[in-house]
């Protein structure tokens, strides 16, 4: 298979998955099977693109000519390639494990949460593989408009209000930060292709690049850069496989996918002359990372307290790409692709509890650990990989991130990686030892057989996939590499 | 038979006006809705076939077709007329349930006024002279007041007299303007100022402003559409509401291309547009997100959509009036999806989308893209008309229309998100009337049209080239 049709396969997998879940929504076990196969294609997919990236292969397709000189394009490149490979692999075992959910705890409208969780999937591969800075941008619209539905999906006032918070947040800094950023771009720099080395360098002046960095970092909101975060904290409300999508799979990462892309292949070396927005940018981001934490600290419903520890992981990703180097920007792809497996493992196995047990508030999670042994031991992997505790996935990305920090002479950002690190082993280190070393509760299961295999193996799977890094940080190191070195 | 052939095509525009004002005669005589409206259908039909020749010929092909006594061809003129007749088409095919439930004595009128708004309309676009433009621009507005009267209910005669009222005194402010240009240019054509030495400018500009000011009216541009929430609300003709929108601001784009090219009075005209249009955009994007009711929503975010071009319009250089005519499209379509989306339903709330994207799916993706259109979402129309005024906004040094683009397509993702929102994430209620008569057919393809209309974002190519040569025909530099 040529790397033309498999990404133009990629791209269009999910779409088939949706219309054909859709389709074959009854019996519930056909819906299921062609959930997981859909994921499972998409998976396979992306790992071969990785594949035919690591061979040195390119491939492009065009979708439409909309502007003049400017493509819907998509194209396979490192940085995009590796976050669709991580996004697909664990996507499959959270079809798997959105099979086990619906039926644990009988979902309403299950066809149409996978439907739009596929959807979802398609538009982060789109706005991974986006070649230009206008695909970019349609894909980025189309992932906040196919999120959407899955933010709503509960229907009560509180999942409405957070689903028009979620797409006014979204369209809203979208259309007023990045498209005129977008379109600013298009004038100083003639075309809106991504280049390795950045189309902005040499073309752009001190003050414009300025006010450009701002208006990227904001109008992708995705990225969660504050104040545009509030879709994330506010989304806790949505069902368990819908969050997973929006917080750990799709919108999140694509955000700092999307956001990293921007500074590699928009601005490149043009990042350096940034200053101060970079810095003001690093000092925010650094500040309320740890805020974030904090605050964290005091939520005791469980999704609530997640959403908060990733918001802090996500702007730990973005002060990766702030630092202007290659191991910043290395150190955020480390960091995105650890979150991701982390938080895919979290909040599966908080599904995994909430549904056999009903139990979502922190304080009730004492003991749970003796009584759900296995999905605990993910949980308490992924908590592990989340503060950075080796030699899960997160302790590599938090030591690049420091070695980064330091190296670009940004001391204080290193110290306020580390403390934040500190405070998510706060919020999130006591929860896994009490869940172990409390009492057992005598009437832990609300459902009388427990947690089925589909529920408890993607668990196990996906903590163990946060080891990954241990031997793959060198590879993708490599891999990653043309990104900051244009050939 | 060719030789009659090519005469026709010779005669396009006389055409085009002699089978939209015939067929309106025709469907007035014959006493019987159906027969009316196939009279209708198929007049219109053919107009759009004769306004697509003419404006094919003028624009792409350079053919000289100028001398037509009162009629006279120019790039905005030749633009947007098949615009008004592909619109007139699909509004007469989509508001076939509507036509059926009226009574049986009205129907004929209805189809009547329909088409002779839509030929009076086009009628403007290509007049010759500055009294034939507001002959016709008021005929026009007169048809389709009376359309909107014709429900005879209360709420629908009340818009249609506030409609006549200021349509009166906007008929006598242009006549005055008129007269005005006129005697400053000395000539009474619409090209008569063109590239004109004006010996008094102050009256010249005084009389494009007095020309131009009931046409922005008409188009329903804020502060000046008082009459758009009772027209809009109320009545069920609100397809013909949008030809007269879409009418009067391709004339506005005609006329201030000519003023444009007269230095005298360019900068006076660029002024008043950017003063409207910026109050269009402010006033019309904040009544549409505080509206309640999906027609009245409508027309404010059409107000807000009509800022916009104006602001286009006021940039007076082929990338600002090529941008107006990518938006006029863009903008005519939107409309037109929504606002016949609408008519599936026999209320027009808010709350009667709920569940309609369910039990009524081809008019829940017609409100979806056009609401969508207007937030300005890529790979749609109005994506490209909202690029190619920030384009050429930034071309010209003008970075505040960019906020003004940006306000608009802010409003529209509330006052669409929310749209939409009831569409799909509502349960129907009692008020979610949804239509079922047998005349429901013919929406598929009118709907599957507006789609079609919206969907040329993906590949519009064709249209930023036949706007980019009818503006500089416009402004006279040649395409």
């Amino acid at each position: 298979m040529s790397a033309e049709l498999a990404l133009a396969a990629l791209l269009g997998a999910p779409v088939a998955q949706a219309l054909l879940v859709l389709a074959l929504a009854r019996p519930p076990g056909l819906r299921d099977l062609v959930h997981v196969l859909g994921s499972g294609t998409i998976a396979l997919l992306a790992a071969y693109l990785v594949h035919q990236v690591g061979q040195g292969e390119t491939a492009r397709i065009v979708l439409a000519n909309p502007l003049p000189n400017v493509q819907l394009a998509f194209v396979i490149e490192p940085l995009g390639t590796l976050a669709a490979a991580v996004v697909g692999g664990l996507g499959f075992l959270h079809a798997i494990h959105t099979s086990g959910m619906v039926r644990a705890i009988d979902q309403k409208a299950p066809a149409r949460l996978m439907a739009f969780s596929a959807l979802t999937t398609a538009g982060a591969m789109a706005v991974m593989f986006s070649a230009n800075l206008f695909s970019f941008f349609v894909a980025y619209q189309a992932l906040a408009l196919a999120a959407f539905p899955l933010v709503a999906h509960v229907g009560d006032d509180e999942s409405r209000a957070s689903a028009r918070l979620f797409l006014g947040t979204l369209l809203g800094a979208s259309i007023a930060l990045l498209l005129p950023a977008m379109i600013w771009t298009y004038t100083l720099a003639g075309a809106l292709e991504f280049q390795p080395g950045g189309m902005l360098a040499g073309r752009v002046d001190q003050l414009s690049a300025n006010i450009l960095l701002a208006l990227f970092v904001l109008g992708i909101a995705a990225a969660a850069a504050p104040p545009m975060h509030r879709w994330l904290t506010m989304s806790y409300t949505a069902p368990y496989p819908a969050l997973v999508k929006v917080q750990a799979l799709a919108v999140l990462p694509a955000g700092g996918i999307g956001l990293l892309k921007v500074f590699a292949y928009v601005f490149g070396s043009a990042l350096l002359t940034a200053a101060p927005t970079t810095q003001i940018l690093l000092g925010l981001c650094g500040v309320i990372m740890c805020a974030a934490a904090i605050i964290a600290l005091s939520k005791t419903d469980i999704r609530e307290r997640l959403a908060y520890s990733l918001w802090a992981q996500a702007l730990a990703a973005i002060i990766g790409g702030l630092l202007a180097a290659p191991a910043g920007l290395f150190a955020a792809v480390l960091q995105i692709v650890a979150t991701s497996c982390a938080a895919t493992t979290l909040l599966m196995a908080v599904g995994t509890i909430a549904a056999v047990t009903g139990r979502r508030n922190v304080a009730d999670y004492s003991g749970l650990g003796r009584v759900m042994p296995w999905t605990f031991a993910g949980f308490a992997i992924a908590c592990a990989s989340l503060i950075g505790m080796p030699p899960f996935s997160g302790a590599w990305a938090k030591l690049w991130l420091i070695t980064a920090s330091a190296s670009t002479g940004v001391i204080w950002a290193a110290a306020l990686v580390g403390f934040s690190a500190i405070l998510t082993f706060a919020h999130l280190g006591p929860l896994a030892a009490h869940a172990f070393a409390g009492k057992a509760p005598t009437d832990a299961f609300k459902r009388p057989d427990g947690a089925s295999i589909l529920l408890v193996a993607p668990v196990i799977l996906g903590a163990a996939a946060t080891l990954g890094l241990l031997v793959l940080a060198d590879p993708l190191a490599s891999f990653l590499s043309p990104v900051w070195t244009p050939r | 038979m060719m030789a009659a052939l090519e005469f026709l095509r010779l005669q396009a525009p006389i055409v085009t006006l002699a089978l939209l004002f015939g067929g309106a005669a025709l469907a007035l005589v014959i006493p019987h809705g159906r027969v009316s409206w196939t009279i209708g259908i198929v007049s219109a039909l053919a107009a759009l076939i004769a306004s697509t020749q003419l404006s094919w010929a003028f624009i792409v092909s350079g053919d000289a077709m100028a001398a037509y006594g009162f009629l006279a061809l120019d790039g905005a003129g030749a633009f947007a007329a098949p615009l008004v007749a592909v619109l007139a088409f699909l509004a007469l095919l989509a508001e076939a349930p509507t036509l059926a439930d009226r009574p049986e004595r009205a129907q004929p009128y209805a189809i009547a006024l329909h088409l002779a708004g839509a030929g009076a309309w086009i009628g403007a676009l290509l007049a010759r002279d500055l009294i034939g433009v507001v002959v016709c621009a008021s005929a026009g507005w007169l048809a389709i007041a009376g359309l909107t009267a014709l429900p005879a209910q209360r709420g629908a005669i009340n818009g249609a007299l506030r409609m006549t009222m200021a349509g009166g005194a906007g008929a006598a402010f242009m006549l005055l303007g008129a007269g005005m240009i006129g005697y400053a240019t000395g000539s009474g054509d619409v090209s008569g100022a063109t590239n004109a030495l004006i010996g008094a400018p102050m009256t010249a500009t005084l009389g494009f402003v007095f020309i131009l000011a009931p046409l922005m009216l008409m188009a329903g541009a804020a502060p000046l559409h008082a009459w758009t929430g009772p027209a809009y609300g109320r009545s069920d003709a609100v397809l013909g509401l949008s030809i007269a929108s879409v009418g009067a601001v391709a004339v506005i784009a005609r006329l201030s291309a000519v003023a444009a090219t007269a230095p005298a009075v360019a900068e006076g005209v660029s002024i008043a547009l950017v003063c409207v249009g910026v109050a269009s955009v402010l006033i019309g994007s904040v009544q549409a997100v505080g509206a309640v009711n999906v027609r009245r929503l409508v027309a404010y975010a059409s107000a807000a959509q009509v800022g916009c071009i104006l602001l286009a319009v006021a940039l007076e250089s082929p990338a600002g009036l090529a941008a107006a005519l990518v938006q006029l499209v863009a903008f005519g379509a939107g409309a037109f999806a929504l606002l016949a989306g609408m008519l599936a339903s026999k209320d027009s709330t808010l709350a009667a989308l709920d569940g309609m994207g369910r039990r009524a799916p081809i008019a829940g993706v017609a409100i979806t893209i056009g609401a969508l259109s207007f937030m300005g979402a890529p790979l749609t129309l109005g994506f490209l008309g909202r690029w190619r005024l920030i384009e050429a906004g930034v071309g010209a040094g003008w970075w505040w229309a960019t906020g003004a683009a940006v306000i608009t397509s802010l409003a529209a993702v509330f006052y669409g998100g929310r749209l939409i929102e009831r569409l799909y994430f509502r349960r129907v209620t009692e008020t979610s009337v949804f239509d079922a008569d047998p005349w429901r057919f013919a929406r598929v393809p009118v709907l599957a049209a507006a789609v079609l209309v919206i969907a040329c974002g993906l590949s519009p190519g064709w249209l930023l080239d036949l706007a980019a040569r009818a503006a500089a025909l416009a402004l006279g530099i040649g395409a």
